[in-house]
């Protein structure tokens, strides 16, 4: 048990020296070719009018009865 | 340890001595990097290793020859420095190769071309490694580790010689760039100012100059830094570059990048499609797109819970927890159309009431008051364009435009 709590202490302190997001070293002396499909690429990995007007999803459907319900107790 | 003989370890230190002088002379950077990287684990520097270890006084063999004793001071340190890393003592051996380095640094001020650049890249990179392993042999004997802040340093001191207007220009983004690693290591984040300024504003500096894999690296962690600080357009820029240019084959760099780069674009309005984030193998970011996507709060709350560990680790916990803004308006949009299909003529009022039960559905406990409180906060933040009735505990939602969109600006604060 004793040594079970040292050695999570350890690992704490050894996280604490720990950058997880350490960007890996390119190596020096080759270069990589750039083509216009990388740049193009990016382009097609985002979403920016996903915010549309459309209720057809699950989510919305039961949203809808969940509101309903709201209604139907008023009257 | 393989066991060598007196003649062979003799001869074998004479042939490094003899490579490492002729690289001097010849301007052979790639042998002297070849020469000096500890870290590679290569067979002739293992080989090397251990013939200074059986031979013991490779300082004598130095002395012997005008050719070695002219670079004596650097030599005896390095070879000091790898017979402590054969044999597993890391705190010695980052000590001998700080001297080391200390002593390569002058020599390379006096060299007037920039010839030795990338054999200068190498001791700044087996620098830091070093001090991380002696940091951790220095913890493992419960004392404190220092030599990585040490490690940093000396590094800035390299900063320093490059710093000037010649052609080693060019080589002070890559030693800024181990400085972000260290500092970073270390959780010294704020250090990085100084050296980030210097590249910067300095005159003598120009961007554009530096070399493509140094640009991306500085990106990536200046792109890190914009996160930490919220400036949520500027890091956009940056990361986006580091994106944008870096080696498409350096598949767990551009995680990294999106890693950072997901949480800015959400809080800019814009969400990743799925086939990145499963390319990339982000899935952490799934339902939090997905929740986004269809004004789930519940689904948000969730996807923070499930991921906490790792979203505090990497320190976009509290950039994700606020787009729970943009996940209410989106939930009241959905109730706004919903509303205007059953009954147009009233859609654009939001009774609290009815907002109070779609948060009870998604298992969120509010009051009249705090969802007048949420309510107002949005209208605040012009997520919601209207007004809130209070008496009657309606939101008046404006004809037009009641939803605006984010358009690439971060929520006003």
């Amino acid at each position: 048990m004793a040594a079970e709590q040292k050695a999570t202490t350890e690992e704490v302190k050894m996280d604490l020296f720990e950058d997880d997001d350490e960007f890996e070293e390119f190596e020096i002396n080759q270069d990589w070719v750039e083509n216009e499909e990388q740049v193009k690429d990016v382009g097609l990995q985002w979403e920016d009018d996903w915010d549309d007007d459309d209720v057809n999803d699950d989510f919305s459907h039961q949203l809808r009865k969940e509101l309903e319900t709201i209604s139907a107790d008023k009257k | 340890m393989a066991y060598v003989s007196m003649g062979e370890a003799h001869r074998r230190i004479t042939e490094y001595l003899n490579r490492f002088c002729d690289a001097v002379s010849y301007q052979d950077s790639s042998m002297l990097c070849r020469l000096l990287s500890f870290s590679s684990n290569s067979p002739s520097l293992i080989s090397l290793a251990d013939a200074l270890n059986v031979f013991q006084d490779a300082s004598s063999l130095i002395r012997q020859s005008e050719k070695f004793s002219e670079y004596g001071e650097i030599l005896a340190h390095l070879f000091r420095s790898l017979q402590s890393y054969r044999v597993g003592n890391l705190v010695e051996a980052y000590l001998a190769f700080d001297k080391f380095a200390n002593a390569f640094v002058q020599e390379f001020r006096n060299w007037e071309s920039a010839w030795a650049l990338e054999a200068l890249y190498v001791v700044c990179y087996e620098i830091r490694i070093l001090a991380e392993k002696a940091d951790k042999e220095l913890t493992s004997n419960g004392k404190s580790p220092e030599k990585l802040k040490a490690a940093g340093s000396l590094l800035m001191k390299v900063f320093g010689v490059l710093a000037g207007k010649g052609p080693k220009r060019v080589g002070a983004l890559y030693v800024t760039c181990q400085l972000f690693k260290t500092y970073f290591k270390l959780g010294t984040v704020n250090l990085c100012r100084s050296v980030i300024r210097s590249i910067e504003t300095a005159r003598i500096f120009d961007f554009e100059e530096f070399p493509r894999r140094d640009k991306v690296t500085y990106m990536y962690y200046t792109g890190r830094l914009e996160v930490f600080n919220e400036n949520f357009p500027a890091a956009d820029t940056k990361l986006s570059y580091a994106l944008q240019h870096c080696n498409p084959r350096r598949e767990r760099n551009i995680r990294m990048i999106l890693k950072y780069l997901i949480p800015v674009k959400l809080s800019l309005g814009i969400i990743p499609k799925d086939e990145l984030l499963q390319k990339y193998n982000l899935h952490e970011y799934m339902n939090v797109v997905q929740a986004l996507r269809k004004g789930d709060l519940r689904l948000l709350r969730h996807a923070l819970q499930e991921h906490e560990d790792r979203f505090l680790r990497s320190g976009v916990y509290l950039v994700l927890e606020k787009l729970e803004l943009q996940v209410y308006q989106r939930l009241m949009k959905k109730i706004y159309i919903i509303q205007k299909l059953s009954d147009p003529a009233r859609a654009h009022q939001l009774k609290l009431e009815v907002i109070a039960k779609a948060l009870r559905w998604l298992e969120i406990d509010m009051d009249l008051d705090e969802v007048e409180c949420i309510m107002t906060i949005l209208i605040y933040k012009n997520l919601v364009k209207g007004y809130l009735a209070h008496k009657s505990k309606v939101v008046v939602l404006s004809k037009q435009d009641p939803f605006p969109k984010l358009n690439g600006k971060p929520v006003s604060s």
